[in-house]
Formats: C-alpha cells, sequence, structure tokens
C-alpha cells in the first residue's frame, strides 16, 4: 500500500491533525492528518482510496481501543480531530460524490438533555467509519428528527441520553418516529440506556460504545 | 403477622422485622448505602450471610456473578427477609465531619438548631445563641441513599411517585436528629436554619421536583420556606420560625448560599473562589461585585461510587497516601486494614503514581496494565483512574468557564476555597499536581464544612445579608458553554 496512506493512518491513530498540533509529542514537527491526506492526493491516490485505506481502518482501531478501555476520550477525540483534518481536505469529493458514503445517520441528544460527548463521540466514529453524519445537536424534539429523515430518506437514527430522567423521553420520540416513517432503524445510546429499556421503548438497536454502533452499521450496510 | 430477627455482625446489633421485610429498608440505617439505587449494579450493598437464608432470584444470581460475588454474598437491594438471619456487613462507623469554626456574630437569647441536608450526609448542631458555641452534635446518613447516591436519582424515584416517601424519610431523621439534639441539652429552641441543595429543598418542602430533571430546569420554587412543627410532624417546640434558606439556582442551593457566607467572599474585593467537593460539586467564583456559580458533575468518583474499590470516608478507608522511598503508605480510618479508598486518597494515588512516573499524560497505565497496585490488596484500574480524570476536569473546566464569564484569568483568583466531606482528608499540593486545581497551592484554603458553618450563621442574620449574597449571585449552566468540550477534554489530560 502507498507509504502516504500507511503514514496517514498511523497520525489520525495518535491524534496528530496538523503539523503545528503538539500531540502527540513524538511525532512534533511532522506532517500531520492534514498535510498527509493533502499530499496523498497529490500523488494521484484516489479519495475513495484515501478514506477506505488510511481513515476508515485508523478509526476502527481507535474505537476497538477504546472499547477495551486501552485508550480514553481525550485520546480518541484528538484521533476523531485528525480524521476531521482529514475529512476537510476530501470535503470536495464527498460533495461531488467522487467518494461513496455508506448511507446516512442522523444523531441527537434528545429533548431534555444538554449532554453531547458521548453524542460526539459516536458522531465522529460513525463519520469515520464511511457514513455521512448529521448531527443534530442537544435538546432535540421529535420533530427535529422526523424532519431530518424527511430530508434524508432511508437514514439511520440515533439518540442520546446521559440522565436516567431525560432517558425516559425517549420512548415518546421512538415512538413519534415510528409513527409517522415506520420503516425508520433507530438505535438509542447513553449511560443510564441498557439492552432491556431499547426493547421496551421499541428502539431497534442499542450499543454500550461507539464501535458497537459503528460495528452494527457495518453489518446493516454490507 | 411472622416476624425474624436480623443479626448484624459485627455490630452486634438485632434487628425484628415482619416477614417479606425487603433489607434496603432496614439496613441503610447501619451505613449500608444504596449508591445504584438498588438496580444491582453497583455491588456497594452487598452483605456476607453468615447464617440463615436468603433465597434468591435468577436475576439476583446473574447481578452476584457478574459483580464476582460468592456463595455467601447476597445484594441487600435484591433481598427480603424470610427466616431469621445472620449477617456480617462492615459499611458501618460513618465519620460525618461536624464542624467546629468560629464566625462573627452578635448575641441573642436562646437557643438555635443549624442543619446542614446533604444529598449524602446529614448534620444538625444545636447552638446556643448567646455564644454561638456548639453544645452538640447530631449526623446520620440522608436516609434517601436507598433511592440511589446522586441528585437525579432521587429525582427520579419522586418522579416515579416516591415523592411523600422521601419527604417523610428526610423530615423524620432531621427530626429525630434535633430530638436527640434536645436529649444532650433539654433547652427551649428559638429557630432552625436548615440548608441545602435545591433538589432537597423541593424535597423537604413537598415541591414538585421534575423542573429539575431536564433543561431548561426552571423551577418556580428557588425562595426561602418556613415551616411549624406540626407541618413537619415534629414533637418538640420551637419558638421561632424554622427555615429552609433560599437557593440560588436550580442546582445550586442555600448550601452554597451558606457556603458564600462562610467564606465572606461576597465581601472581598479580590476575586476568590469556593469548591464544594461534595455529590455535587458545586464551584463559585467572584467578589464583592459579583459571583458567579454552576455545579459540576464530580462528585460520584470523589464518594467512591464509580471506583471499584471506592468508598465513602469511613471505617476501612484509606484517606492518604505518601511516597516514601518510592513506596505508597496507606493511612487507613480506624486502624483497620484497608478495604478500599476515599476520595482524598484517590487524588493521592493519582497524584503520586504520576510522581513515580506510571501514569502518562492521558492517564494511561505506563506498564500497559489494565489495573495498578497501590499497596497489598488495593489497586486502582484504568477505568477508575478515567473516572478520576473525569472528575477533575469537570472541577478543573468549572473554574475555567466560570473565569472566562467573569472575564477574568485564573490566576486573578487570591484564595480558593475547599469545603465538602472530604475535603479536610485532602492534600492541597496533590490537587494542584493532579491538575484540578491549576493555581498556586498558597492559595487553597480548607475550609471543612460551609454549609454547615454558613447555616450556624444564618441562625444570627436577617433576611438582608442572605438577600444581599442572592443578588450577587448568578447561576450558570456549564453544558451550555460553547467550548465546554474543548475546555473539559483539555482538563482530562495530566
Amino acid at each position: 500500500m502507498n507509504e502516504l496512506l500507511v503514514q496517514l493512518l498511523e497520525v489520525v491513530e495518535l491524534g496528530k491533525a496538523d503539523q503545528k498540533s503538539p500531540f502527540p509529542p513524538q511525532l512534533k514537527g511532522q506532517d500531520g492528518a492534514s498535510e498527509l491526506t493533502t499530499k496523498a492526493l497529490e500523488a494521484g491516490v484516489s479519495p475513495q482510496d484515501i478514506l477506505e485505506n488510511a481513515l476508515i481502518p485508523a478509526m476502527d482501531k481507535v474505537g476497538k481501543k477504546f472499547a477495551e478501555n486501552k485508550i480514553f476520550v481525550p485520546q480518541m477525540l484528538m484521533s476523531a480531530r485528525a480524521m476531521g483534518a482529514a475529512m476537510l481536505v476530501l470535503k470536495p469529493f464527498f460533495a461531488s460524490g467522487a467518494i461513496k458514503t455508506k448511507g446516512t445517520f442522523i444523531i441527537g441528544t434528545v429533548k431534555g438533555d444538554l449532554h453531547d460527548i458521548g453524542k460526539n463521540l459516536v458522531a465522529m466514529m460513525v463519520e469515520g467509519s464511511g457514513w455521512s453524519v448529521i448531527d443534530l445537536g442537544v435538546d432535540v424534539p421529535a420533530e427535529r428528527y422526523i424532519q431530518a429523515v424527511k430530508e434524508h430518506p432511508g437514514a439511520v437514527v440515533a439518540l442520546s441520553a446521559l440522565l436516567t430522567t431525560t432517558m425516559v423521553n425517549m420512548g415518546q420520540i421512538v415512538a413519534d418516529i415510528k409513527a409517522e416513517l415506520p420503516d425508520t432503524f433507530v438505535f438509542i445510546g447513553g449511560a443510564p440506556v441498557n439492552n432491556e429499556f431499547c426493547k421496551k421503548i421499541g428502539a431497534d438497536a442499542y450499543t454500550p460504545d461507539p464501535q458497537g454502533v459503528v460495528e452494527y452499521l457495518n453489518k446493516m450496510a454490507s | 403477622m411472622k416476624k425474624h430477627n436480623i443479626h448484624l455482625q459485627p455490630l452486634g446489633k438485632t434487628l425484628t422485622v415482619n416477614d417479606q421485610t425487603p433489607l434496603i429498608d432496614v439496613l441503610h440505617e447501619y451505613g449500608i448505602e444504596f449508591p445504584c439505587g438498588g438496580k444491582g449494579t453497583c455491588g456497594k450493598c452487598k452483605v456476607k450471610l453468615v447464617a440463615g437464608e436468603i433465597e434468591t432470584t435468577d436475576i439476583h444470581r446473574q447481578k452476584l456473578a457478574l459483580l464476582g460475588l460468592g456463595a455467601e454474598w447476597r445484594l441487600a437491594c435484591y433481598s427480603t427477609c424470610t427466616s431469621d438471619i445472620t449477617l456480617e456487613i462492615d459499611q458501618y462507623n460513618h465519620l460525618i465531619l461536624a464542624d467546629e469554626s468560629e464566625f462573627e456574630y452578635s448575641p441573642q437569647r436562646g437557643f438555635g438548631v443549624a442543619v446542614d441536608l446533604g444529598t449524602t450526609t446529614l448534620v444538625a448542631q444545636l447552638i446556643d445563641l448567646a455564644t454561638a458555641k456548639v453544645l452538640a452534635v447530631e449526623t446520620m446518613l440522608n436516609p434517601q441513599v436507598k433511592f440511589g447516591a446522586d441528585l437525579i436519582s432521587r429525582i427520579q424515584a419522586c418522579i416515579d411517585g416516591n415523592e411523600h416517601e422521601l419527604k417523610r424519610l428526610i423530615r423524620f431523621n432531621i427530626g429525630t436528629m434535633i430530638e436527640l439534639l434536645l436529649v444532650k441539652h433539654n433547652v427551649p429552641l428559638h429557630k432552625i436554619a436548615i440548608v441545602g441543595n435545591t433538589a432537597m429543598h423541593h424535597i423537604f418542602s413537598g415541591f414538585d421536583v421534575s423542573p429539575l430533571s431536564q433543561y431548561p430546569f426552571d423551577t418556580p420554587h428557588l425562595h426561602a420556606i418556613t415551616f411549624t412543627t406540626s407541618e413537619l410532624d415534629w414533637n418538640f417546640e420551637v419558638v421561632g420560625d424554622i427555615t429552609f434558606f433560599p437557593s440560588i439556582g436550580s442546582f445550586v442551593g442555600s448550601d452554597i448560599l451558606a457556603g458564600i457566607a462562610a467564606t465572606g467572599m461576597h465581601k472581598n474585593d479580590t476575586y476568590c473562589a469556593l469548591i464544594d467537593l461534595g455529590t455535587n460539586g458545586e464551584i463559585v467564583v467572584g467578589n464583592k461585585n459579583q459571583l458567579i456559580c454552576a455545579s459540576t458533575a464530580a462528585g460520584p468518583a470523589f464518594e467512591g461510587t464509580n471506583i471499584s474499590m471506592g468508598m465513602r470516608a469511613t471505617t476501612g478507608a484509606v484517606s492518604s497516601f505518601k511516597l516514601v522511598e518510592n513506596k505508597l503508605i496507606a493511612n487507613v480510618i480506624g486502624n483497620v486494614s484497608a478495604k478500599g479508598i476515599c476520595g482524598s486518597a484517590l487524588v493521592d494515588a493519582i497524584a503520586l503514581l504520576r510522581k513515580q512516573d506510571l501514569l502518562g499524560i492521558f492517564g494511561e497505565i505506563n506498564s500497559g496494565e489494565s489495573t495498578i497496585e497501590l499497596i497489598k490488596g488495593i489497586s486502582l484500574t484504568q477505568k477508575d483512574i478515567n473516572e478520576f480524570q473525569l472528575a477533575k476536569a469537570a472541577i478543573a473546566a468549572g473554574l475555567e468557564i466560570l473565569c472566562q464569564s467573569l472575564k477574568i484569568q485564573l490566576a486573578d483568583i487570591q484564595s480558593i476555597y475547599i469545603a465538602g466531606g472530604f475535603g479536610n482528608y485532602i492534600n492541597s499540593s496533590h490537587l494542584v499536581e493532579t491538575g484540578m486545581i491549576e493555581l498556586p497551592v498558597t492559595k487553597i484554603h480548607k475550609m471543612g464544612n460551609t454549609a454547615l458553618i454558613g447555616a450556624k450563621m444564618f441562625l444570627f442574620q436577617d433576611a438582608n445579608t442572605i438577600d444581599e449574597i442572592r443578588s450577587k449571585t448568578i447561576h450558570i449552566n456549564l453544558e451550555s458553554h460553547p467550548n465546554f468540550q474543548d475546555i473539559y477534554v483539555d482538563k482530562m489530560l495530566f
């Protein structure tokens, strides 16, 4: 494989966004994800190749390490930032259709809840696995999920909540989405949520960590 | 109805209960806590069945297996009493800090009671209003802990229909504490001052807590409220008012109002900060012109809830660590063998592990192992270290965001007061070394239970002082700061 892609995979995994970023210290002054992506394009590597052979496998490694408690939120976010830097370079190719995504993933923290770090981690990991992601933010009512699915037919929806008191809002939101758009696939996640609750409220899937969502989505897409 | 005896070891107590009594109803008084609210996930209510039978359901056996507990163990939250049993419990003998601080006051006639109604602990002091001396102290666990350790689980319990029970329990226990004070000193009571966070205020007063359960957290009941003894079902007399003092915001209550009064920061020219390292991690920053406050989700790790060998500062808890010849030496509360570590020792352990270069800047255990042994039998897992990072980042990010809101630098803060249950055991240098407080250690002052000190001061003050503090203080929501995530995540690093 192209040496640049090997390097890109490594800097994304280690969380180096660009040459200027101080982390990680052992890569100080070296090219980051942004520079390496530009160089790969200049070297004639296809955008699809960059996504599939560097970014996706890098984020897959990161997701697995996070699920195994080997790395923690700050490292995961740094990797996500590095991936974001690469994605910014690739953005025109997504817009032009030169890169094919696996589907559209709509995510938001449910009404009544302002916590967004967990939601953001899932959004970044899913984006890093080759999906296009629409982040609706926090305190999102049912109507906004429904509207987003109508704008992106066939999109998968994910609801996040951090509190036991706001988790209960998921039930109504799932019911509203299913009433209006019965074929919509709805994930739920967040600290207080579990599989039993998922079944109880009629959501389609629960996973305990971001990597679980990615693996589930990849099975759905394949 | 059939009755059974429950023998508690090593307390030597025997309780007589009705058939089918859930253990959760009778054991919390003996120091058994239910941090997860009886969901069987935390294992903190485990009891050893020494004699007799407690039948287990499939789900109970599953939970025990998940927690790695053998056949002799039961989770009190899943157990009911159906025969005579003997249990060994070691979660007893709680040390709840009772303060003895001094302050300025104008002498009055009679006697008063100051009450700190904490999420976890209750403290009541009987005060001679002529001398401001503490005549007697009573401490208890908040009886609502059987509904969960954190505020959200209490609020949830109220929403689920237990609001009358939570109200009854807390009114009953505070009444009992005051009766016990009066048993020690049979004096006429003139007034009672109660402080607590907004959820405790609502539950005690019988207000609807549901506005506190979700954004935008607007409740119409932040005001002070007075009661008569008959309203509270209390069987003693009080000449004057029984007052629950007003809250500052939906998650910052009169305990923090009292804390501000105790530090005097509302009268200072220079900027000061108050951090309550309790369950809700409230922070206040400001000076005589303006005070800004917020609550952070810092508490669970400091209270031991999310730490695998975590426990509160009670018998058997390691309260501090020090490094002697590159080895950790533990100080254990009650001079018994160490059973777990409390918040202050957690801070010590992290600071010292960093010093020994055993933890990296991301909090990773450098050896690559998933646990790290501190002393024989006591270890921290990678997950515990991460939990600590979340807690310390919540405090550090809170401080930074409050300073930004005041348009000052962190370094502009001249004094930082540390309050709360484990605040007194804490090693200030280690707070600095872990990055929780990014200021010179000389600026850190340990204040003990500032809520209680303030409540005592409120017995002597008129409403003006309280109105003055409230009018200067605003409450913000840290999560709604646009850079909250970046700041919070940066502060997780060492």
